[in-house]
C-alpha cells in the first residue's frame, strides 16, 4: 500500500523558493491501475518520484507498506526500489553498455536472485522479444527498448510498478501495445500500477485518476471509479488534496516550471544527461 | 559481490577500447619502471658474483709510485702475518704502440698492463676465438691486445709491435681481463709479461705507471689486514682496498642507479595516471545515467562505485601486464644491442626480474587506482531522480572528495618515496613535479588566455576551433600538460646538447692547439724541439712546459692548519696528485686576484694557487704549504691566488704554479700542446714518427678525445631523448585517448555543423586548427619549458654561457603542432566521414 501523508516539496529557484508540489494526502491501496494526469509541469513526475523514493519531500511522509521511506538512507532506498519497486521512464534509460538481456537482469543480480538468467529470458519472452535478448538498446526501436524497460520493471517481481509516461516518445500502435502489456501485467500478477500520462485517453484506461495543475490536485475522481474486480483485491483509492495547505506554500502557488519539458530527441536528453553534472558528451557505448 | 563482478565485466567490455590509450600510457611507465630495474638487477648480479674477479683480488694494494723498500717490507710482513694464500705484482701505465712494419706510420696511445704468472688470482683472462689463456703466451715478449687495436694498427695475430723501446709479439686478442670494469680509458687494454716491462724503457723516470700488489687471503682475515695496512701506510702515497668495500660501494651506487632511473618510469605512470583521472572524470559524466538507472533498479553507491574500481584495476593490471611484457621485449633485445663486448654488461644475463615486475605492476595498478578514486567519488552525489528531471545540482563543498584528494597526494608521495628508497627525494620530486604541472597549467592557462580573442576571428573553421579549447569537458588541460611535457623533455635535452657541442667546438677550433705531447724527458727536450720545429711535421709554434707530479702534505694557514698526509686525506681532492709547474710569467688565461706574481727566479720556493684551491680548502696569501715531489718534501708560501678562464686552458691549467729556481735542477719531464697536422692521415705519421723517435713520449689527440665525447654525448643525449620520447608517446597515446573519448561530442556538432550547411572541408580545417593551435600551444609550453632548464643548467652545473638555439625551439614547436594536428585529424576521421542523418537519427 502505498500512502502520502501532507506530502509537499519546495525547491529553491535562485534565491526564491518554489513549491513544486503543495501538500497533499493520498493512499493507493495494493492492486489499484491507477492514473496522474496533468500538463507539462503540473508535478506529476515529482509525485512519482517522491512514491519511489527518487526524491525526498519537503514536509510529510511517504510509507510503503506501512515503512515510512522519508526516514531511509539512499543505499536503503536503493535496497527498497530493487524490492518493491518497478520503473518504466519515457525515455527507457536502458543502460546502454548491456545488452537487452543484462539489463533485464540487472535488478535480479543486484538483489542477489538465484535464477536471474532463467527469470530474464521468461520476462523477455514475456515482452514478445525472445530473438531480441542479444541485442544492444542501440540496435533496438523504441518500442522494443520500452518493452525491454517493462521487463526489467518486473523483473524482482515488485508489487508496485511506476510508469512515467511510458508511452509518450512511442508512435501510437507501439504505445497502444505497452499500454496494453501494462494491463495483462497488472491483471496477470495484481501489480499496484501508477501511471503518469497527460494523455486523457490513456488516463480513461484505468481505474481512477488524480489531475493535477499548478501543484495542486485539480480532480480527483480515484474513488469515482471501481476497480476492476477480476483482481479480486482490496479496492479502495483515495486521493484528496490536502486540506491545510500553509500561508506561505500558497503565496507562492504560481508555479512556472517542474520538471523540465522534455524534447521527443533522445538526442537533447543525451545532452541533458551530461549536463546533470558539469558537461559532457552524451553516453554511448562503443 | 557477483553483481559488481558482472557488471564490471561488462562495462570493460562496452569501454575498453575508449580506455585503452590511458592504460596504455602506464603501461608505457610500468615498462620503464620493469626494465630499467631489471637491468640494473642483473648488471648488478654480475658485480655482486664477480666482486672479486672486479678487482681481481681479496685485498688490493697500489701506488703511483715506485714501492720503497720500507713499505714492500711492511706490506710483507704483514702479509705474512696474515696468511696470505697468493699474491701477484701488475704494472699498468698508458703508452704509445706502433707495428714494427715501418711501412705502416701509425701509433696508437694503449693502456699496458704488465702481469706476473700467478695473475690472475681470480676470475679468468677470456680470449678471442676460445683461446685459453696461459702465461705463456706473453712471455719472452709476448702480447696480447684488444680486437679494435689490429684495426688501428693494421695488423694481424702473429704481427710484431712495438712499447717502447721493445719489440712483441701479438700472440692472441684480449676479450676481457679480470679488474677492467670498462669505463672511460685512454686506450684499448694491452697484456705483456711483467718481466719483459723493464726492455720498453717505460719505468724511466716521470713515468706515469700505477703498481698494484693483488693478495688472495682467508675470507675472516681480510678486513683486519685491511685495517692493519692501512694504520701502517697512512704517511704513504698507498692505497688499500678489499674486495668487499668495492662493493659495497658498487652497491650503493646500484641501489641509488636503480631507485633514480625508475623515478624516470614513475613519471610516465603519473602521467599516465593524471590522464586516467581525467578520463575517469570524462567517463563517469558520460555514465550518469547509467549510474541513476542502476541506483533506481537497487544498487547502493557502494556497488556501483565497487563496478568502476574494479574496472579502473582491472585496466590498470592489464596495462600492467602489457608493460611487464614490453619490458620483457625490450630486454630480450638488450645482447643484440650490445654486441660483442667487453665490458661486464655483456656478461649479464638479462631478464626481467621478480621483483621488478611485482613492483612495476603494483605501481600501475596502485597509481590507476589512485588517480580514479577523486573523480570516482562523484558517483555517490548521482541521485536517481535525474531519470525523472534534469537538475543541475549546486556544488557545494564536498569535504569527503577534499578528504580524499589529500590522502591520494600523501599516498602518492609515498610511492614516489618508496620507489626512490628515500622521502626526501620522494617528496622533491612530487612537489617538483606538482611544480612542474602547475607552471605547465598556468603557462597553458595563459596561453590558451592569449589566443582567446581569435574566437572573434572571421575565419568560422578559427572561432570554433578557439572556442573548442574552453569548451566544457575539454582536454586541453591534460594535452597540454602530456604532450607539453615530452616537448619540454625532447627540446631541452636537444638545447643541452646543442650549448655542449657548441663550447667544445670553440675549444676545438682551428687556431687553438690539438695535441698533447706527454712524458718528454729533460734530455729529449732539444731533439722533440727540433722534430716538431722541421716544416715537414707541420706543428707549429711549441711550448714546452716543465712538470713534476707533487702532493700536498701539510698547511700552516691562517684559516686551514693540517699536518700529514692522513690530515690531508679529510680534505677530498685536496690529497690527489698535482701536476705542477714554474714559471716567471701568467699565461694569457690568467689573472692574480689576491698577493702579488713573482717576477724571476728565486731560491726561496714560493708558489700561486688556482681560486678554487683558496676558496674550497680555505688556503690563503701568506700560508705555507708543503709538497711531497719525488718523495722530497719541501715549503713554499703561497704568494698569490690566480683565476684561471679554464675554457682556454691548453696553454697552461694548473692548479699550483711554482717560481722558477728550487726545480731547475729536479728531474722533470715536459709536455707540450701544439697544433697537430690538418689530416687524420698525417696526425698518425706524425704521432708514428715522434714515437719512432721518441719511445716512451705519448701523444693525445684532442680530435679523437673530441670524437669520443661527442660519441659518448650522442649516446646520453639518445637515451635521454628516448626517454623524453617515451613521454612524448605517453602525450600522444593521452591525445588519441582524449579524442577518442569526446569524439561523441564532435560526431554531433559535425553533424549539426553539417545539417547547416558546413562543408566536409570546413569542419577538417577547423579540427586541424583546433588541435594545430593546441600542438602550437604545448609545443611552445614544452619550449620556454626548455629554455629554461638550459638556463639553469649552463648557469649553474656546467658554469657556461647561455644560448639560445632558434633551430631547436622552431623545430620542437612546428613540429608538436604538426604531429598533434595530424593525430587530432586523423583518430577523427569518423567525425568527418558520418553522414548527419545516420549521426542525428542514432543520437
Amino acid at each position: 500500500m502505498i500512502q502520502l501523508r501532507e506530502v509537499s516539496k519546495t525547491v529553491m529557484s535562485g534565491s526564491e523558493p518554489l513549491t513544486i508540489l503543495h501538500p497533499l494526502t493520498l493512499q493507493i491501496l495494493r492492486g489499484q491501475f491507477v492514473a496522474i494526469v496533468g500538463p507539462s509541469g503540473s508535478g506529476k513526475s515529482t509525485l512519482l518520484g517522491l512514491i519511489a523514493g527518487l526524491d525526498a519531500p519537503t514536509t510529510g511522509e511517504v510509507l510503503i507498506d506501512e515503512v515510512d521511506i522519508t526516514k531511509l538512507d539512499e543505499d536503503s532506498l536503493a535496497r527498497l526500489r530493487g524490492e518493491k519497486i518497478g520503473f518504466v521512464f519515457q525515455f527507457f534509460h536502458l543502460i546502454p553498455s548491456l545488452t537487452a538481456y543484462e539489463n533485464v537482469a540487472v535488478p535480479m543480480e543486484i538483489a542477489g536472485v538465484a535464477d536471474a538468467r532463467q527469470r530474464a529470458a521468461s520476462l523477455l519472452e514475456e515482452v514478445g522479444l525472445t530473438g531480441r535478448a542479444h541485442h544492444y538498446p542501440s540496435q533496438l526501436s523504441g518500442g522494443e527498448q520500452q518493452r525491454v524497460a517493462l521487463a526489467r520493471a518486473l523483473a524482482n517481481d515488485p508489487p508496485i510498478v511506476l510508469a512515467d509516461e511510458p508511452t509518450g516518445n512511442l508512435d501510437t500502435a507501439n504505445g497502444r501495445h505497452i499500454m496494453e502489456l501494462l494491463r495483462s501485467i497488472h491483471a496477470a500478477r495484481g501489480t499496484t500500477i501508477v501511471l503518469v500520462t497527460h494523455d486523457a485517453e490513456l488516463a480513461a484506461m484505468t481505474d481512477g485518476r488524480l489531475v493535477l495543475r499548478d501543484g495542486r490536485v485539480v480532480e480527483d475522481k480515484l474513488a469515482l471509479q471501481p476497480p476492476d474486480g477480476a483482481r479480486g483485491l482490496p479496492e479502495q483509492v483515495e486521493g484528496r488534496q490536502a486540506q491545510s495547505e500553509r500561508a506561505e506554500h500558497a503565496s507562492q502557488g504560481e508555479r512556472t516550471e517542474e520538471p523540465r519539458v522534455q524534447s521527443p530527441s533522445s538526442l537533447d536528453f543525451a545532452r541533458d544527461d551530461a549536463g546533470a553534472l558539469e558537461g559532457s558528451a552524451p553516453e554511448r557505448s562503443s | 559481490m557477483m553483481f559488481v563482478v558482472r557488471m564490471a565485466v561488462r562495462e570493460t567490455r562496452a569501454s575498453w577500447k575508449r580506455l585503452l590509450f590511458f592504460f596504455v600510457c602506464i603501461a608505457v611507465g610500468v615498462a620503464a619502471i620493469v626494465a630499467l630495474r631489471s637491468v640494473i638487477q642483473s648488471v648488478r648480479e654480475v658485480f655482486g658474483t664477480e666482486a672479486k674477479a672486479l678487482i681481481a683480488a681479496d685485498v688490493l694494494i697500489g701506488t703511483n709510485r715506485e714501492w720503497t723498500p720500507a713499505v714492500r717490507q711492511t706490506i710483507e710482513r704483514r702479509l705474512a702475518g696474515a696468511g696470505a694464500i697468493g699474491t701477484t705484482d701488475t704494472i699498468e701505465t698508458p703508452t704509445m704502440v706502433r707495428p714494427a712494419d715501418t711501412s705502416k706510420t701509425v701509433a696508437k696511445m694503449v693502456e699496458l698492463r704488465a702481469v706476473q704468472s700467478s695473475f690472475p688470482l681470480y676470475g679468468a683472462v677470456t680470449l678471442d676465438g676460445g683461446q685459453t689463456y696461459s702465461h705463456a703466451l706473453v712471455e719472452h715478449h709476448g702480447v696480447l691486445v684488444r680486437p679494435e687495436l689490429l684495426t688501428t694498427l693494421d695488423v694481424k695475430v702473429g704481427d710484431r709491435i712495438v712499447i717502447g723501446q721493445a719489440v712483441f709479439t701479438i700472440r692472441g686478442l684480449l676479450v676481457r681481463e679480470p679488474g677492467r670494469m670498462g669505463g672511460f680509458s685512454l686506450g684499448p687494454r694491452v697484456l705483456i709479461d711483467y718481466d719483459d716491462l723493464a726492455s720498453t724503457g717505460l719505468l724511466s723516470f716521470g713515468s706515469r705507471a700505477g703498481r698494484q700488489l693483488l693478495v688472495k687471503m682467508p675470507e675472516d682475515r681480510i678486513e683486519p689486514l685491511v685495517r692493519e695496512l692501512r694504520r701502517d701506510v697512512r704517511e704513504e702515497f698507498v692505497n688499500v682496498r678489499s674486495y668487499r668495500s668495492n662493493e659495497d660501494q658498487i652497491g650503493r651506487d646500484f641501489d641509488r642507479a636503480e631507485n633514480y632511473l625508475s623515478l624516470v618510469g614513475l613519471i610516465i605512470v603519473i602521467l599516465g595516471g593524471i590522464a586516467v583521472s581525467s578520463v575517469t572524470r570524462v567517463f563517469i559524466l558520460q555514465k550518469i545515467r547509467s549510474i541513476a538507472v542502476l541506483k533506481c533498479v537497487g544498487a547502493s553507491s557502494r556497488q556501483v562505485m565497487g563496478v568502476y574500481v574494479l574496472q579502473v584495476m582491472a585496466l590498470g593490471l592489464a596495462g600492467s601486464l602489457l608493460g611487464v611484457a614490453i619490458a620483457r621485449a625490450a630486454i630480450a633485445a638488450i645482447p643484440f644491442a650490445l654486441g660483442p663486448s667487453s665490458s661486464l654488461l655483456a656478461q649479464a644475463h638479462y631478464g626481467v626480474s621478480w621483483s621488478a615486475a611485482a613492483q612495476g605492476g603494483a605501481i600501475g595498478v596502485l597509481v590507476s587506482l589512485l588517480f580514479s578514486v577523486v573523480p570516482l567519488l562523484q558517483i555517490r552525489l548521482i541521485k536517481p531522480s535525474l531519470l525523472l528531471r534534469d537538475e543541475t545540482k549546486r556544488r557545494s563543498r564536498d569535504w569527503t572528495t577534499i578528504v580524499a584528494f589529500v590522502l591520494v597526494s600523501l599516498a602518492l608521495v609515498a610511492v614516489t618515496a618508496w620507489q626512490a628508497a628515500s622521502l626526501r627525494v620522494g617528496v622533491i620530486v612530487c612537489v617538483g613535479f606538482a611544480g612542474l604541472a602547475l607552471v605547465l597549467q598556468l603557462a597553458g592557462r595563459g596561453l590558451v588566455a592569449l589566443v582567446t580573442p581569435l574566437a572573434n576571428s572571421r575565419s568560422f573553421p578559427l572561432r570554433h576551433a578557439v572556442l573548442h579549447l574552453s569548451r566544457p569537458g575539454n582536454q586541453t588541460r591534460v594535452i597540454l600538460l602530456a604532450v607539453g611535457l615530452g616537448a619540454f623533455f625532447i627540446v631541452g635535452v636537444r638545447s643541452l646538447q646543442a650549448t655542449l657541442l657548441d663550447e667544445f667546438s670553440v675549444q676545438v677550433s682551428n687556431e687553438s692547439p690539438d695535441m698533447f705531447l706527454l712524458d718528454v724527458q729533460r734530455g729529449q727536450v732539444d731533439g722533440v724541439r727540433a722534430f716538431l720545429s722541421d716544416p715537414a711535421n707541420a706543428a707549429g709554434d711549441v711550448n714546452l712546459i716543465p712538470v713534476l707530479r707533487a702532493r700536498v702534505v701539510g698547511v700552516q694557514g691562517s684559516e686551514t692548519n693540517l699536518e700529514g698526509v692522513e690530515a690531508i686525506r679529510t680534505r677530498g681532492s685536496l690529497a690527489r696528485e698535482y701536476t705542477i709547474t714554474y714559471r716567471d710569467h701568467l699565461e694569457p688565461n690568467e689573472r692574480v686576484t689576491d698577493g702579488r706574481f713573482w717576477t724571476g727566479p728565486s731560491q726561496e720556493p714560493e708558489v700561486s694557487i688556482e681560486k678554487g684551491i683558496h676558496e674550497r680548502f680555505a688556503i690563503n696569501v701568506g700560508d705555507t704549504m708543503k709538497f711531497d715531489v719525488l718523495g722530497r718534501t719541501f715549503s713554499a708560501r703561497v704568494s698569490s691566488v690566480r683565476n684561471v678562464e679554464w675554457r682556454e686552458s691548453r696553454n697552461g691549467g694548473f692548479m699550483f704554479v711554482f717560481r722558477p729556481g728550487p726545480f731547475d735542477q729536479a728531474p722533470h719531464t715536459y709536455v707540450a700542446p701544439l697544433k697537430g697536422p690538418a689530416t687524420v692521415e698525417a696526425r698518425a705519421r706524425f704521432q708514428h714518427d715522434l714515437v719512432q723517435r721518441f719511445p716512451n713520449v705519448s701523444v693525445i689527440d684532442f680530435r679523437e678525445i673530441m670524437e669520443t665525447l661527442r660519441d659518448v654525448m650522442s649516446k646520453v643525449t639518445l637515451a635521454i631523448t628516448v626517454v623524453g620520447g617515451l613521454v612524448l608517446f605517453s602525450g600522444v597515446l593521452i591525445l588519441i585517448g582524449a579524442v577518442a573519448m569526446t569524439k561523441f561530442q564532435r560526431v554531433y556538432e559535425a553533424a549539426v555543423f553539417k545539417t547547416l550547411g558546413a562543408s566536409t572541408r570546413t569542419i577538417t580545417r577547423m579540427l586541424l586548427l583546433e588541435y594545430g593551435v593546441l600542438g602550437s600551444l604545448a609545443g611552445l609550453v614544452g619550449s620556454m619549458g626548455a629554455i629554461a632548464l638550459t638556463w639553469g643548467v649552463t648557469r649553474y652545473a656546467l658554469d657556461m654561457p647561455w644560448r639560445i638555439f632558434p633551430r631547436e625551439h622552431v623545430a620542437g614547436v612546428v613540429l608538436t603542432a604538426f604531429l598533434v594536428a595530424t593525430i587530432g585529424v586523423l583518430s577523427s576521421l569518423d567525425v568527418l566521414r558520418n553522414k548527419p542523418l545516420a549521426t542525428l537519427r542514432a543520437e
